[in-house]
């Protein structure tokens, strides 16, 4: 009776209290945030006394947001694609390879997951001071594959676990090389796989934050970066702003996942 | 996120040639995970025993000091009061969530979902702004009548922990939903039936077969809050430091890389330890720690 739901009696009432609080809980933040990002008062009153554009419009002006911003883009876009096809061959490799050690090669591939990020910040910052790659473009996007990676190899795995490769072996025998096989057979139908790693692997650029601060330079900074440089100093409306775009293309991208994996899977 | 690998693709696969292959595909990405993942984290705890002078000094220096010290204690303290909060308020939610109406359940899901992958410096920033002394919280409890002074609840424990809270919850739900949803609703029939009261259907059925989802999620909230660097930081005050800050400051300000690297090994061992705990007792393997 406690796992039927209308058979609860009053208890049934409390915890619906307590799951409506913790959704409300979780959701506050983030429409708290948005809110903020239209208010007009520059200390952050709330409700605020009126509505306003102008952080948006200061936050567009502002040529060291916009090149953080593309910055971000940049290295996001970088990291997804070589991300992919990284993670591509690995799975391949990984999933239908037949050697030793397999199974402790693919923990390793997804132990950065666990770490603590914070160790790994600086022991590639310490590393690409030495090999002189702190600070530029190169060293974001090598850091930043580190972390996607996993994501990446995680969901093109499933997927090709999920196919049955005698679909494959059918078409080679119809006459397709092996590579065409791939190509044409494979890759369609663990799209739904490669399409989650690319969005998975550009977010965990996109939002990652603890490795960019480690790598930024003064002339080189992503937006999370900058965000973090700003909230030290003060809490201006233009970092919520900066925020509510962080989230509405993290929002738009998981809408993204959500609608693919409907089509692709059906 | 957590993700839970495939223990099981052990099984081997069809081999139709004895001869190893496959590797080819993962040499590119084992030279990358070497070069820049394996070698660098290595150097780092090289360092730690190399720097300023070879020996165990810099590990002696780190657990002799009163103040070290308090900051180990301190990331245990809160991690621990995470945990144990988000476990208070993540078992109910998951209960929930697990016997819901579906409808209801999925929008639920989805405000999980949606804060889980919410920049996470947008979230402590509202936090900042939500906690400060003339914050909307304060301002509410005050229109309450709770309190009448303005409360403290940043830059210290109290802001640290709801901010951290906040960001572990969906970690603990997800798992515990998993774990209630697979219990046979049967069981729980046959102990109301044999004449079990709702509450001790409750403490002697229900949660004993929740108790390893429990443990599982509490371990991977607690492992996953003691890494964490942007939130403590930013949340909390100079005087409860966490140990990520710890090894960021002594990198960043001291540039003390021999200390740095003991405090990187430290939180290393202390996190590696609880996982392998994690993986011993139920084979599954989480992912997360910002």
């Amino acid at each position: 009776m406690l796992l039927n739901f209308d058979r609860l009696g009053w208890w049934k009432y409390a915890l619906l209290a307590i799951t409506l609080l913790t959704a409300a809980f979780l959701l506050l933040p983030i429409l708290f945030i948005a809110a903020l990002s239209f208010g007009s008062s520059q200390w952050l009153i709330f409700p605020p006394p009126g509505w306003t554009l102008k952080w948006y419009g200061e936050l567009f002006s502002d040529p060291q947001w916009l090149a953080s911003a593309w910055t971000s883009f940049k290295i996001a876009s970088i990291v997804t694609v070589l991300s992919v096809l990284l993670g591509l061959v690995t799975s391949f490799g990984l999933v239908r390879g037949t050697f030793l050690f397999r199974n402790t090669l693919k923990a390793l591939f997804l132990t950065p997951m666990i770490l603590p990020v914070v160790v790994l910040a600086v022991a590639l910052y310490a590393f690409f001071l030495r090999i002189g790659l702190g600070g530029t473009l190169v060293g974001f996007v090598i850091s930043h594959l580190v972390l996607a990676l996993p994501f990446s190899i995680l969901s093109i795995s499933n997927a090709l676990e999920g196919f049955d490769k005698s679909i494959e072996d059918a078409a080679v025998l119809c006459g397709a090389s092996p590579l065409e096989a791939k190509i044409r057979v494979t890759l369609p139908a663990i799209s739904h796989g490669l399409f989650s790693a690319a969005v998975f692997s550009f977010l965990t650029s996109w939002d990652e934050v603890v490795v960019a601060i480690f790598m930024a330079s003064p002339t080189l900074q992503t937006l999370p970066v900058k965000v973090w440089a700003t909230l030290r100093q003060d809490l201006t409306p233009v970092v919520a702003a900066a925020s509510s775009l962080l989230i509405l293309l993290t929002i738009t991208l998981m809408a993204l996942v959500a609608v693919a994996r409907k089509v692709l899977k059906s | 996120m957590s993700t839970y690998t495939d223990v099981a693709s052990e099984t081997a696969p069809t081999s139709r040639a004895a001869r190893p292959n496959g590797f080819g595909g993962v040499m590119p990405a084992l030279i990358f995970v070497a070069i820049f993942f394996v070698v660098p984290v290595i150097a780092l705890l090289l360092r730690s025993v190399m720097e300023p002078t070879p020996g165990f000094g810099n590990y002696a220096e780190l657990l002799g000091s009163t103040t070290y010290l308090k900051i180990f204690a301190n990331t245990f303290i809160v991690s621990g009061l995470v945990t144990v909060i988000s476990l208070l308020i993540g078992f109910p939610v998951a209960w929930t969530l697990a016997i819901m109406p579906t409808k209801l359940a999925s929008l639920i899901f989805a405000v999980l979902l949606l804060s889980m992958w919410t920049n996470l410096l947008a979230r402590t920033y509202a936090w900042m702004v939500l906690l400060q002394r003339t914050g909307l919280i304060n301002k509410m409890l005050m229109a309450t009548g709770l309190i009448d002074k303005p409360l403290a609840l940043v830059n210290n424990l109290t802001g640290v922990t709801i901010g951290m809270t906040y960001i572990m919850l969906p970690f603990i739900i997800l798992p515990l939903f998993g774990v209630i949803r697979k219990i046979d609703p049967a069981i729980l029939q046959a102990a109301a039936l044999c004449g079990a009261s709702r509450w001790q259907c409750l403490t002697r059925v229900l949660l004993p077969l929740a108790a390893p989802g429990m443990v599982a999620g509490a371990l991977m909230v607690f492992v996953m809050s003691l890494g964490y660097y942007v939130t403590p930081s930013l949340l909390g005050g100079t005087a409860n430091m966490m140990l990520a800050e710890l090894i960021a400051q002594f990198v960043q300000s001291l540039v003390n890389w021999g200390m740095g690297g003991a405090a990187a090994l430290v939180l290393l061992v202390v996190t590696l330890s609880l996982y392998a705990v994690q993986l011993r007792l139920f084979g599954t393997q989480n992912t997360g720690g910002r």
